[in-house]
């Protein structure tokens, strides 16, 4: 297994309190496969993300549980030197606003040699070298001359092709993309995710996708952990949680895309707010939102229920869920 | 939501350009931003007509002409028959009472240093015959309700509130002078799913209502197509196809909203296989620089040389003249043509059983 | 997009970092707001939320404190001394502390605890005087300038660029010479004069970036006129930058002020000013070092206080530590 989380706690000091970011959230990535972790903002799937890169931002965050295994080795146990020798080379993180991940002062052969010139001790000019074939791989035109250009003079799509550029750049074995496309315009974001999808089967990466995006989701996942107020609530096939979702949350969230045949009709949405982290509801934390809330779920928390081999829910009534419905 | 045909807003031929010039004390203009280059359209009462486009294509742009934040360099823009692009002063100001905005960033469009109940007041102070002034604090209360939020929070701030409620108060703001037209600026694009279906409901209800006219901009082809009567898609300063929902999701003729609808990600995974990806070569050109004749042809795979030549009318194309049907609409394409759709339309069958859920 | 604070955070410090500050925020925000039933209650404003902040932080009630007492010396200075700052005994001349006299006598025979807590007051009175002239001056002209942008903005930049360029003590040594009143308005007007432009930088700066906010739009969509819209939508959103910027010139005001009574060109006798007296003693420092280093004394925890106060309250108005 190529990455597993395993138990994962994060917590958050604030004004108004500890806020439980992360409540126990385990996962895995095996190498070839793509897991999409999907959920709100709010939910916590970006600072799993964080911890697994490990940038998360120590004060006010703090780790407070759990392991990730990468390659088998608990990453949490490696000393800062270690850790950092794993970004770029194990892992690597493509981030939702390329204009503010890469450098502006800098031109972008500079970034892309970088790597190599820092990782792999290659000279200067070997590095460009590098970096001009690498921006050619991620179909940017005229790369030879635009090397020397700098971020601001390409448009959205092309920053993020240059910002996956550098994460692939020494072949790492993980990608974690958090929110890749969402400020990116809809034509740009099919280019994108079909760059994507090409190059992890060329390199045979695994690739976790962070998204609220349930249409990106269906298009390139293998798996899907969804996620609320900071657990994973459940996680399945791609095409089984389409099909059937075991947890209400996922339903409402399949009910409410806008479909043809409602078109006139109300959308369908979920009554209420996403939980304050500092605040998390007793007991189930989707319970004052959910439909089929019945007394347990306001006080006891569900743990993963398996739902079948490969899948797992976190609800008492799993099994109503699944039979409500079928797509 | 139903629409008449009574035209409430009738947009000819509308154009902005900001000049780019160079030089400190003598300014020479060097060329032209064309973010707006030619728009028309008609929205009529109770009707919801979408505009969808992506970034750059200049929809922002006409919702600011339409609330005047900007001035057209052309155009007319004809509310009710009388054109308001050429109104100044105490005429204008009356006019746009009644023709509001919904802006697209709930962190942004309210004053943070202001009470709710004065951000929706603020209408009645700018417009005062619009409400006698005792009677301000009890309308605001009912336009709080009206949105779906609690009256007794009328003293609290902005920032006291979540962002799906922050876009009511500014629907609620946008209310208060009861327009006939609101113009929604992305007004969901900012917020977290869930919401995005409460807010979309609601707009959907005051519709009914309060007898509103929307024009509709985001960028969220689905959303567009659950609330909109009819749709019109921009591309670089233009509209370039336009129709009824029904018209434009099944029926594209222009090779840009084909090419849109083929990029949507289609929430079924089933689906996957049987896609047919029209993936678009090269950038969108820039405004400053636009191709002659029709600006898509840069990126257009049936691109030939008339279409350098001679910019395409946006008229019913001349194949369809003839036989009428869902594909005989405005579409500005000398070649415009059906494609088949490809792929299962998502869910048909089991309607939810979800009544009263919300 | 989801429901990200991005926007605000976003200081080009790196996607990483954002990202945290962001999701950060986005707790904050997350908790801060209220839900259905976990309603966290009454209405507050984000200067009451300031406010909350000073009160608990021990630098501001230090510097505070302080600032307090040197108000209240310098509006009632018979009440702690007693006696006149230009009462003074030659034959005392240069002495130790005596009674009546905890910090001696200078080489005029005045007293100094009696020189230095009068000192005080001129030394607010300059300092609050001038960046109260300096602060309306200044955001009044960056802000027209910000505003309405074109032709305003240019002359305001170029002026300025003209003003900045005048360096300070050097400009005082010369304009202040000139003038024969012993008052302390001079030094104002000459501070005023060349303050100025440091604050119309800011306030303009700032002004361009509330503008920014679509809630400016939305009032001008509603026909809101330019005064509204400037007095009740800009101008509290803008005024924080520029209320931290003007506290801490506060103290270098005081500091200008001594400065340039040192030099000779600020106040002379027979006022009573830290300056002066720096100036005076400064001759005999060996014999009594008193004389000098009490009002050095007092000129430096004055302006250390004020500074103090405006770190505070950059702290506090600063809307990322939200």
């Amino acid at each position: 297994m190529l990455l597993e989380v395993r138990d994962l706690h994060v917590e958050f000091r604030t004004r108004e309190g500890v806020a439980k970011a992360v409540n126990g959230v385990s996962y895995a990535v095996d190498a070839g496969e793509t897991l999409a972790v999907l959920g709100e903002s709010g939910s916590g799937k970006s600072v799993t993300a964080q911890a697994v890169m490990g940038i998360l931002d120590m004060p006010p965050g703090r780790i407070t549980g759990g392991e990730i295994l990468f390659r088998g080795q608990d990453v949490l146990r490696l000393k800062e030197e270690e850790r950092r020798g794993l970004r770029g080379t194990g892992m690597a993180m493509i981030f939702q606003d390329a204009l503010s991940a890469l450098n502006p002062v800098l031109c972008v052969g500079d970034q892309l040699g970088e790597m190599f010139v820092v990782h792999r001790g290659m000279s200067k000019k070997d590095a460009r070298a590098r970096a001009v074939e690498l921006m050619d791989r991620v179909r940017i035109p005229a790369a030879a001359q635009r090397v020397r250009d700098y971020p601001h003079q390409f448009s959205g799509g092309m920053r993020q092709r240059i910002m996956i550029a550098m994460a692939l750049a020494l072949e790492p074995a993980l990608i974690i993309a958090d929110e890749p496309t969402t400020a990116l315009d809809v034509t740009v974001q099919a280019q994108v995710m079909e760059l994507l999808a090409e190059l992890r089967r060329e390199y045979r990466m695994g690739l976790i996708l962070i998204t609220h995006d349930l249409g990106v989701v269906a298009d390139v996942a293998d798996r899907i952990a969804v996620m609320y107020a900071g657990r994973i609530v459940e996680s399945a096939p791609v095409y089984d949680i389409y099909k059937a979702p075991a947890h209400p949350y996922t339903r409402c969230l399949l009910d409410s895309i806008p479909r043809l045949d409602l078109k006139g009709r109300e959308l369908y949405a979920i009554k209420g707010l996403p939980p304050s982290l500092t605040h998390i509801p007793p007991g189930c934390a989707f319970h004052p939102r959910c439909p089929m809330a019945r007394d347990v779920c306001r006080t006891d928390v569900p743990p993963v229920h398996p739902v079948s081999e490969e899948r797992g829910s976190a609800c008492h009534f799993w099994r109503e869920c699944l039979d409500d419905r079928d797509h | 939501m139903t629409a008449t045909t009574e035209p409430v807003l009738e947009v000819g031929g509308l154009v902005k350009h900001y000049p780019l010039t160079r030089g400190i004390v003598f300014r020479k203009q060097i060329g032209a931003v064309k973010a707006v280059d030619g728009v028309d359209f008609t929205l009529c009462r109770g009707e919801t007509l979408g505009i969808v486009g992506e970034s750059g294509c200049g929809k922002s742009t006409v919702a600011k002409m339409l609330c005047n934040l900007e001035r057209p360099t052309a155009g007319s823009i004809r509310f009710k028959g009388e054109d308001i692009t050429r109104l100044s002063g105490r005429a204008l100001k009356a006019v746009r009472r009644n023709i509001q905005m919904v802006f697209q960033d709930p962190y942004t469009s309210l004053n943070p240093r202001m009470t709710v109940g004065d951000i929706i007041g603020e209408p009645y102070e700018i417009h005062p015959e619009a409400a006698p002034k005792g009677d301000r604090r009890r309308r605001v209360r009912e336009l709080l309700d009206v949105v779906g939020l609690n009256p007794e929070h009328i003293n609290r701030y902005p920032h006291q509130f979540s962002g799906g409620q922050r876009q009511r108060i500014g629907i609620a703001r946008g209310l208060a002078l009861r327009p006939e037209v609101i113009v929604a600026d992305e007004p969901v694009s900012a917020l977290d799913v869930s919401v995005q279906a409460q807010v979309i409901n609601l707009m959907d209800r005051l519709q009914s209502e309060f007898d509103l006219s929307y024009l509709f901009i985001a960028h969220d082809l689905s959303i567009v197509r659950h609330i909109s009567d009819r749709v019109g898609v921009m591309y670089l300063g233009r509209i370039v196809e336009t129709g009824t929902d029904t018209e434009i999701y099944d029926h594209p003729t222009h090779p840009y909203t084909q090419a849109l609808l083929s990029a949507v990600p289609v929430p079924d995974p089933e689906a996957r296989e049987d896609r047919e990806r029209i993936i678009l070569s090269g950038d969108v050109p820039s405004p400053t620089d636009i191709p002659s004749g029709c600006r898509f042809r840069t990126r257009c795979w049936k691109a030939q040389e008339r279409c350098t030549l001679e910019v395409p009318a946006l008229a019913v194309p001349a194949v369809f003249r003839q036989a009428p049907g869902p594909a005989a609409h405005d579409s500005a394409c000398h070649f415009a043509e059906t494609r088949p759709v490809t792929g299962p339309a998502p869910g048909p069958g089991v309607p939810p059983e979800e009544e009263g859920q919300t | 997009m989801p429901e990200q604070d991005g926007a605000i955070a976003a200081t080009g410090m790196g996607g990483a970092m954002d990202l945290a500050a962001s999701e950060a925020t986005t707790l904050e925000r997350a908790s801060g707001g209220p839900g259905g039933a976990t309603d966290t209650g009454r209405p507050r404003s984000l200067w009451s939320d300031a406010w909350r902040d000073l009160r608990r932080n021990p630098v501001f009630l230090v510097s505070a404190l302080v600032i307090l007492f040197l108000v209240l010396i310098s509006l009632w200075p018979s009440a702690i001394a007693p006696g006149s700052p230009l009462s003074c005994d030659l034959a005392k001349a240069q002495d130790g502390p005596g009674p009546g006299a905890p910090f001696g006598y200078d080489g005029q025979g005045c007293n100094v605890y009696t020189r230095t807590v009068y000192g005080a007051r001129t030394s607010v009175t300059v300092g609050v005087c001038a960046t109260l002239g300096v602060a309306l001056l200044g955001s009044v002209l960056g802000a027209l300038a910000g505003f309405f942008g074109g032709v305003w903005d240019s002359v305001l930049s170029r002026g300025t660029d003209i003003f900045f360029a005048i360096p300070v003590v050097l400009g005082g040594l010369v304009l202040l010479s000139v003038v024969t009143s012993n008052t302390v308005w001079p030094v104002i007007g000459f501070m005023v004069l060349l303050g100025w432009p440091q604050i119309s930088r800011i306030a303009r700066g700032s002004v361009i970036t509330v503008q920014q906010n679509d809630y400016v739009q939305a009032a001008r969509a509603l026909g809101a006129s330019h005064s509204r819209i400037l007095l009740r939508h800009i101008a509290p959103n803008a005024v924080a930058p520029v209320i931290v910027v003007a506290t801490i010139a506060l103290g270098t005001y005081i500091a200008l002020e001594a400065t340039l009574s040192y030099l000779g060109v600020g106040l002379k006798p027979p006022s009573v000013s830290w300056g002066i007296d720096i100036s005076a003693a400064s001759p005999y420092v060996r014999n009594a070092p008193h004389a000098l280093l009490w009002p050095a004394g007092a000129l430096a925890v004055t302006v250390l206080a004020f500074i103090m106060l405006g770190d505070a309250v950059r702290d506090a108005l600063d809307p990322k530590l939200r």
